[in-house]
């Protein structure tokens, strides 16, 4: 079935959406307020207005701008009052969850600047000692192999030759890190690499050959230092932001329950 | 001379002793890290990150449904677990090192009902927010809701009680809401020497559908940020935004660029020949492009903008990720036709450069690569085995999504399968901060991939050669010569390149390194060339008819898999340019080619047992690849002549 022509006219279309605007403002806007419809862009409003715009680009409005910024906000106010008239923010998600956000932010603000005591940021130190725990960290000296067996062969002679670095074939890795974590020693040599170091001991030897995405590597582990929980003196910055992300957290959530529990919800099955 | 030198060294000592004292103190009050680690002589390795990333924070994010923000986003960047909107556990194997959230600036609290609402809040905030809720609740259920009804539309409605909006120190707290608590949580997720989080906003301005975004990111943290608020994309110019941008950096004394974006989208205005709407390009316009956006993000999800096979015929290798996208613009309302081409990919815009910095004497378009997601699902994913959705309607858990039409134009021929799986930006950086990551944007030593994280150095000189390899060749690289992203001013003779590409060490074999060229030749007329300059196997693969062979294909169709056996883990050459003519301005970029590798949809269809139709099953298997920023060759100035 194809649509007469003068269905796909721009003008039917206008007027269909226009009659249809019209009969539901007649039946929903009858008894409209006119102080509803009248809107004052008193002198406090204006410098609202110029506040923000001055908030943007740092310096004040011209006359011409302020003009335009004001104009713009008469647009909005009327479109977005009529909006509200026709139910439009009813079922819309957007506004749902702007609104939404707006409540959480309430809840929370106070919790973005309060400066917490000593001693808080110290129990919540004792009781989360694993969120500041450091990296493993590696310090090691490496050489590298295209292919296995070359890394097999220069392992029968490594330890006794003059200078181990001349072994290795070149490439673009450092040949020895010190202390370096294993997020960036992945992010450097690969995680299969990371992975395979787990089965070295650590110690004065060369060992492998260790397989990498990259090929072969003989291996002189040095130091595998573990992972361990630093002195609060050393990440108190890091404790506080960890309190603050917590507690805001808390914070919205225990606002939330407060009006929650004064909901009856009942979830048909 | 020995006195300058001494000098030289007091002065040093001096700045040593400041350095020195300035530590132990609060010495990152502006949030940017500077005097907070330790950093390495030269630039010793990329950092990666995404610079374009969406939260719920965005409307069309949260439209397409995603239900994750920002702070989910930083969490799963930086390495943590998280919960996909859709339900699937997720963590990057890789964490990244740094992160941009780009939610678009319309909408970010950049409407005065936004600015209003929170005035109640910061009044009564907190805990007597919450006493008096509580108050409330127990005098009566419809109580409480009421009052809470109230409060909301009250504030809606801009019709606060005077006392809430008289304080001014409190309205400017209240201005920044959403922006505001956004800005405050990046600081707590923003960790000098292990992750950094950059404040920033994506400015989508769209003509017509023409898409001429641009991601902007600040270098500082809340004491300057917290001083401005995003610059809204509605009803604007992109010279607004510089001006913005200029006005921020000479207010607050921070730092602030921008980077534009989908290019390939723009049907041909991204970069024009001509000012916005017409008319020569003004050096005055020029220079405030140039100033405001030195680097340009060149692959993402919707498509690459290197090149496109119309504007470079000989080069076999463009068009990777133009499929689908060369139809139009962004919602595809208009047509991209081949006129428009030249404004719309980056290898074009920097030829254009060229020959418009010799009739203004500045380049517009100077600018440095990088590669990032766009992603609209809060989870900055950028390869192909990992490949989360542009955004939530297409997440995995939608196993035909391949197949899906996409909202941006699927009857004219776009398909989910035309997605790339998205980029990833590398910075070379001494350290892992906001300053140290921000002047690499800066000074565009960074480059792009299309996801694999490969190391790419590329030094310009005068005096390097294959010699350099056995030595300490980074320190020559920064010695004698400039890192990408640098100038070299012309000295009679052709340059030489420090070229190192590294493959990703979890990933695949590199298959060639090319050099690509643009030059403005002696009538004036823009040429480029690509250079294969180095290869894997180039003893067995030599060139046949000029051109070198393909790498081969060692992808199984059946089990998306594919070996390492062919290509090579690092391909290294110092290369010096066969074709230079003194005097002529030239760009040249280096573009690192991996051994053919399956496409996110070739995964697709093996994990959810989905047969791949033909076009989008030929297209299932790609070379993946970085771009380096350009080093630019200038003419040497006039030599100034005394005038009697």
């Amino acid at each position: 079935m194809t649509l007469p022509n003068w269905a796909r006219e721009p003008l039917v279309h206008f007027l269909v959406v226009g009659i249809v605007i019209f009969a539901l403002l007649a039946w929903r806007g009858g008894d409209v307020d006119p102080a509803s419809r009248t809107i004052e862009v008193d002198r406090e409003q204006q410098a609202q207005i110029a506040l923000v715009f001055e908030r943007t680009m740092k310096r004040a409005p011209t006359d011409a701008e302020l003009d335009t910024q004001i104009e713009r906000y008469i647009r909005d106010e009327v479109l977005y009052r009529e909006a509200l008239r026709l139910g439009l923010d009813q079922g819309d998600a957007v506004v749902r969850q702007r609104m939404a956000q707006k409540m959480d932010i309430l809840a929370s603000s106070q919790a973005e600047t309060v400066q917490p005591s000593e001693e808080t940021l110290r129990a919540h130190y004792d009781a989360n000692p694993q969120a500041f725990a450091s990296d493993v960290r590696y310090t090691l000296d490496q050489l590298w192999f295209e292919d296995r067996k070359g890394a097999e062969r220069a392992l029968t002679y490594v330890e006794t030759a003059d200078d181990a670095f001349q072994l290795g074939q070149s490439i673009s890795l450092p040949p020895s890190v010190d202390a370096m974590t294993s997020k960036e020693l992945a992010d450097r040599f690969g995680i299969q690499f990371t992975q395979n170091l787990d089965g070295l001991e650590p110690g004065e030897n060369w060992q492998g050959p260790v397989g990498s995405g990259l090929g072969w590597h003989l291996v002189r582990l040095r130091v595998r230092d573990a992972s361990k929980v630093p002195p609060f003196e050393n990440v108190r910055s890091d404790v506080e932001d960890h309190w603050r992300t917590q507690t805001i957290a808390r914070r919205k959530e225990e606002a939330f329950q407060l009006l929650r529990d004064s909901y009856k919800v009942t979830v048909k099955k | 001379m020995h006195k300058q030198a001494k000098q030289y060294f007091l002065l040093g000592a001096v700045t040593f002793a400041l350095a020195a004292c300035s530590q132990g103190v609060d010495t990152d009050q502006q949030g940017t890290g500077e005097g907070t680690i330790e950093l390495a002589e030269f630039p010793d390795r990329p950092y990666w990150g995404d610079t374009h990333l969406h939260t719920d924070n965005s409307i069309d994010a949260f439209g397409f449904g995603v239900r994750l923000g920002p702070e989910e986003a930083l969490m799963f960047a930086s390495g943590q677990e998280a919960t996909a909107t859709t339900g699937m556990r997720a963590k990057l194997a890789r964490p990244l090192d740094f992160l941009v959230i780009s939610d678009h600036s319309d909408g970010l609290g950049a409407t005065r009902r936004l600015y209003d609402a929170p005035r109640l809040g910061v009044v009564a905030m907190g805990d007597e927010t919450m006493l008096r809720w509580y108050d409330m609740m127990h005098e009566s259920p419809e109580q409480s809701q009421r009052a809470i009804g109230e409060l909301i539309t009250a504030a809606a409605n801009g019709t606060l009680p005077e006392a809430m909006t008289s304080n001014p120190e409190e309205q400017d707290a209240a201005t920044a809401e959403i922006w505001g608590a956004h800005l405050k949580m990046l600081d707590r997720y923003n960790k000098p020497g292990k992750f950094t989080a950059f404040a920033g906003f994506e400015y989508s301005l769209m003509p017509d559908g023409n898409n001429l975004h641009r991601v902007v990111m600040f270098r500082d943290g809340l004491n300057r940020t917290g001083q401005v608020l995003p610059y809204p994309g509605i009803n604007s110019d992109v010279e607004g935004l510089w001006d913005y941008m200029l006005a921020y950096e000479q207010v607050t004394g921070g730092q602030v660029l921008a980077i534009p974006h989908n290019s390939n989208l723009s049907n041909g205005l991204m970069f024009e020949l001509t000012m916005p709407g017409g008319g020569p390009i003004t050096a005055e316009y020029a220079r405030k492009r140039a100033a405001a956006e030195p680097v340009v993000e060149v692959t993402q999800i919707k498509g690459d903008s290197e090149a496109h096979p119309f504007l470079s015929p000989n080069d076999e290798m463009a068009g990777f990720g133009v499929k689908g996208w060369e139809l139009g613009n962004l919602p595809l309302t208009r047509e991209t036709t081949n006129d428009m081409l030249a404004g719309n990919y980056i290898r074009e815009a920097l030829k254009r450069g060229l020959s418009l910095e010799e009739q203004l004497g500045v380049n517009p378009y100077a600018f440095g690569m990088i590669g990032s997601t766009d992603s609209h699902t809060s989870l900055a994913t950028g390869d192909e085995d990992n490949f989360y959705g542009k955004h939530t309607g297409n997440e995995p858990s939608y196993q035909d999504r391949a197949l899906q039409g996409q909202n941006l134009g699927t009857r004219i021929g776009r398909f989910g399968w035309h997605y790339l799986a998205g980029g990833y930006a590398a910075a070379w950086a001494r350290g892992n901060t906001r300053a140290e990551i921000f002047d690499a944007f800066q000074r565009r030593e960074v480059y792009a991939t299309t996801g694999p994280r490969m190391t790419v150095r590329l030094f310009g000189g005068f005096d390097f050669s294959e010699a350099d390899w056995d030595g300490d060749w980074v320190r020559a690289g920064y010695t004698r010569g400039v890192p990408m992203g640098g100038e070299l001013e012309d000295r009679g003779n052709a340059p030489t390149f420090l070229i190192s590409a590294l493959k990703d060490p979890d990933g695949a074999n590199l298959d060639r390194v090319q050099v690509v060229k643009g030059w403005v030749d002696s009538s004036g007329e823009l040429q480029e060339r690509v250079y294969d300059v180095s290869w894997s196997d180039m003893d067995k693969r030599s060139r046949v008819g000029g051109k070198v062979p393909a790498v081969g294909d060692t992808v199984d169709r059946a089990t998306a898999t594919y070996t390492n056996d062919i290509g090579a883990a690092e391909l290294r050459t110092a290369w010096t340019d066969p074709d230079y003519v003194e005097g002529q301005r030239a760009f040249y970029y280096v573009r690192v080619i991996e051994i053919p590798t399956p496409r996110w949809t070739l995964f697709d269809a093996v994990r959810f047992g989905i047969k791949l139709p033909e076009d989008p099953m030929a297209d299932a298997v790609a070379q993946e690849r970085a771009y380096s920023s350009p080093i630019w060759l200038k003419p040497a100035p006039p030599a100034i002549t005394e005038q009697q």
